[in-house]
């Protein structure tokens, strides 16, 4: 009965069985509504709002495995798109994120106390207030709570690359689970299903680490009966956009501080999130440096012109 | 609970009473299941979370019934006299409404004006279904510990069975008694079970599909014991006394005693109108040693159901 954000069906199957195409089937009833992107593209202001609960979720679960913020965010973007947006004040918009997180912690069973981390100086719920809005969120998300993410594809989606090295497999869904985690608050991302943006931050992935396979690994997926090519692709830019971004914010602080190029690379994976570093030291074992900072190199000029600095959720903490 | 106008209570659940509802917006039928949530010190049970999530996965399979909504009533706010902090909310589970159990269905053809046996192709259909809708269940890690005809809900229009009353394992109370202390049927119970032991798995499952089916066609219960002492020494007439040969670790179970060593009887004999591929199906679901006995994937692909067309499935 556990809960795991890659296997949210607990399916104890392998992946060629019938669970595939129930999480295909059932995706689109994890996400938020169409209507809620479009309100929120319609209104600065409501964007703004969600900003600042994600803001919030992310400094409350700062410490903690980053699963739980993803899980509350999706649960709070669900419960936006099912209640229509917060009232701009500042302890409803905290109570929210508390009571997301709350639920997501316990569907992952992860150790955490209301009580301990309300320690910030900020108002303080009681249980019961925590208690009657988890009723009220769970009510809203129809106690669908084993939420179907991008996490849940990953597996699927690697088998296609017919790859038979394991660390090089280890790497790439590490790499495309960070991309995933920093593109949640994209807001240009809520616009495709779950299965799409794996698809796409895969792609991205493979793109970087292992370009000479992009373009076979681009055509497997697009043959997977369950993608569809359009989608795919529009998410593929919007992902590619939000992961230069990360490069650029490196290379901005670094380039200030007039470093050689090879530093810059040591210093871009060191700032990775600490619980995947494993992953990207295997990513660089997986390319071969001058390669790697050839690619970095590359899109660091391309996108030299824009300088909107945008950090990311795990930089932020 | 507004949103509902409640018609009749239909039934026990292992949980809670059952009643049938009309949604007063769309006249859509629904089964109400009331279930007690126990609110802990940090509000809604992580347990009750975990499990009524899955059990709204699990519903999306055709042959589970589908869990509609889940709606949350707080009890104090409708009595004034309950005191503060001591509220007992209420969880409705609000599922599709069938008319029909397997039960009703079978009584339907041994009594009443027209008593006749269900037709054999009928028979090898639904239990293709209800071994469809167990290897889901079992490929989710749930058991339902509880199958029994009154648990598998008909929709004769479609020519349906679905899977009802499926196990909430942890978050709710183990179903012994039932919520008024009515007897818990033990015709169903595998032998393991009734023996005491505690690490049972999927096989508990397969037993009881095993009686069901048996049931089908004979329309009477295989096992139709009234103790668990008296079900027990049902199986054992028919299948013989368990020996530590055939399951090893069988007289070490809790509840082992010594028993008349009755010996095997003839399987087929019990089910006449059976061919010999429904019984050896058969004999594989009531295997003694729970390792043996046929799982409900592999289940599916037994020469049993060869001349069924599964493309409809």
């Amino acid at each position: 009965m556990e809960f795991d954000i890659e296997n949210p069906l607990a399916n104890s199957n392998d992946l060629q069985s019938d669970a595939v195409p129930s999480l295909f089937l059932a995706e689109s009833e994890h996400t938020p509504s169409e209507n809620y992107l479009q309100s929120l593209k319609a209104r600065d202001y409501d964007i703004s709002v969600r900003r600042e609960v994600i803001s919030l979720i992310s400094k409350f679960c700062c410490n903690l495995d980053p699963v739980l913020s993803y899980l509350a965010v999706n649960y709070l973007d669900r419960f936006l798109s099912s209640q229509g947006m917060l009232q701009p004040k500042s302890w409803v918009l905290r109570l929210v994120a508390l009571t997301c997180i709350s639920l997501a912690a316990k569907m992952t069973k992860t150790e955490f106390s209301i009580t301990d981390i309300q320690g910030d100086g900020g108002i303080i719920f009681d249980k019961q207030t925590i208690q009657r809005m988890e009723v009220l969120i769970l009510g809203a998300l129809k106690w669908r709570m084993r939420s179907i993410t991008p996490f849940s594809f990953i597996p699927f989606f690697i088998c296609l690359f017919k790859l038979k090295d394991p660390p090089l497999m280890q790497a790439l869904k590490a790499r495309a689970t960070e991309i995933i985690f920093k593109s949640q608050s994209d807001v240009k991302l809520l616009e495709f299903k779950p299965s799409i943006i794996a698809v796409s931050a895969l792609l991205s992935t493979s793109h970087e680490l292992l370009p000479l396979h992009y373009a076979d690994f681009r055509k497997a997926l697009s043959n997977c009966s369950f993608v569809n090519k359009e989608y795919m692709l529009q998410c593929y830019n919007v992902v590619q956009d939000i992961t230069m971004d990360g490069y650029e914010y490196t290379y901005d602080i670094v380039s200030s501080w007039d470093t050689p190029v090879n530093v810059l690379d040591h210093h871009f994976l060191s700032s990775e999130s600490e619980n995947y570093t494993n992953g990207t030291t295997h990513a660089i074992v997986a390319t071969s440096p001058i390669q790697e900072r050839d690619i970095k190199r590359r899109k660091i000029n391309d996108y030299g012109n824009n300088h909107t600095v945008q950090l990311s959720q795990s930089q932020r903490c | 609970m507004d949103k509902y106008e409640k018609l009749e209570k239909v039934g026990e659940g292992t949980y809670g009473k059952v009643y049938k509802a009309k949604e007063k917006a769309t006249g859509q039928l629904v089964a109400l299941k009331k279930t007690r949530l126990e609110m802990d010190e940090e509000g809604v049970p992580p347990t009750a979370l975990r499990e009524v999530s899955l059990l709204q996965m699990l519903s999306q399979s055709l042959y589970v019934v589908r869990l509609l909504c889940v709606e949350h009533v707080d009890k104090a706010s409708k009595t004034a006299s309950s005191t503060a902090g001591c509220s007992k909310p209420l969880l409705y589970l609000v599922f599709e409404y069938l008319d029909t159990d397997l039960k009703k269905f079978i009584d339907s053809h041994r009594k009443g004006p027209n008593p006749r046996p269900l037709p054999p192709s009928l028979v090898q259909n639904f239990l293709f279904q209800l071994c469809k809708g167990v290897a889901h269940c079992h490929s989710h890690g749930v058991l339902h510990r509880d199958l029994k005809p009154q648990n598998l809900l008909l929709d004769q229009h479609k020519g349906i069975l679905k899977i009802a009353d499926l196990g909430l394992g942890r978050a709710f109370t183990v179903p012994l008694k039932s919520y008024t202390h009515e007897i818990v049927t033990l015709w169903y119970r595998a032998p393991e079970v009734l023996l005491g032991s505690t690490h049972y798995s999927t096989g508990v499952d397969m037993w009881s599909v095993g009686c069901i089916f048996a049931e089908m066609v004979r329309r009477q219960a295989l096992f139709p014991g009234d103790s668990e002492f008296q079900q027990l020494l049902h199986i054992f007439r028919l299948l013989g006394t368990p020996t530590e040969e055939q399951w090893p670790g069988v007289t070490s179970l809790r509840d082992w005693h010594v028993y008349p060593r009755w010996e095997a009887q003839n399987l087929s004999r019990a089910v006449p109108s059976l061919g010999s591929d429904g019984v050896d199906l058969l004999s594989k679901m009531l295997k003694y040693n729970p390792a043996e006995r046929i799982s409900a994937k592999v289940a599916l692909d037994h020469p049993y159901f060869d001349s069924l067309d599964k493309s409809q499935f």
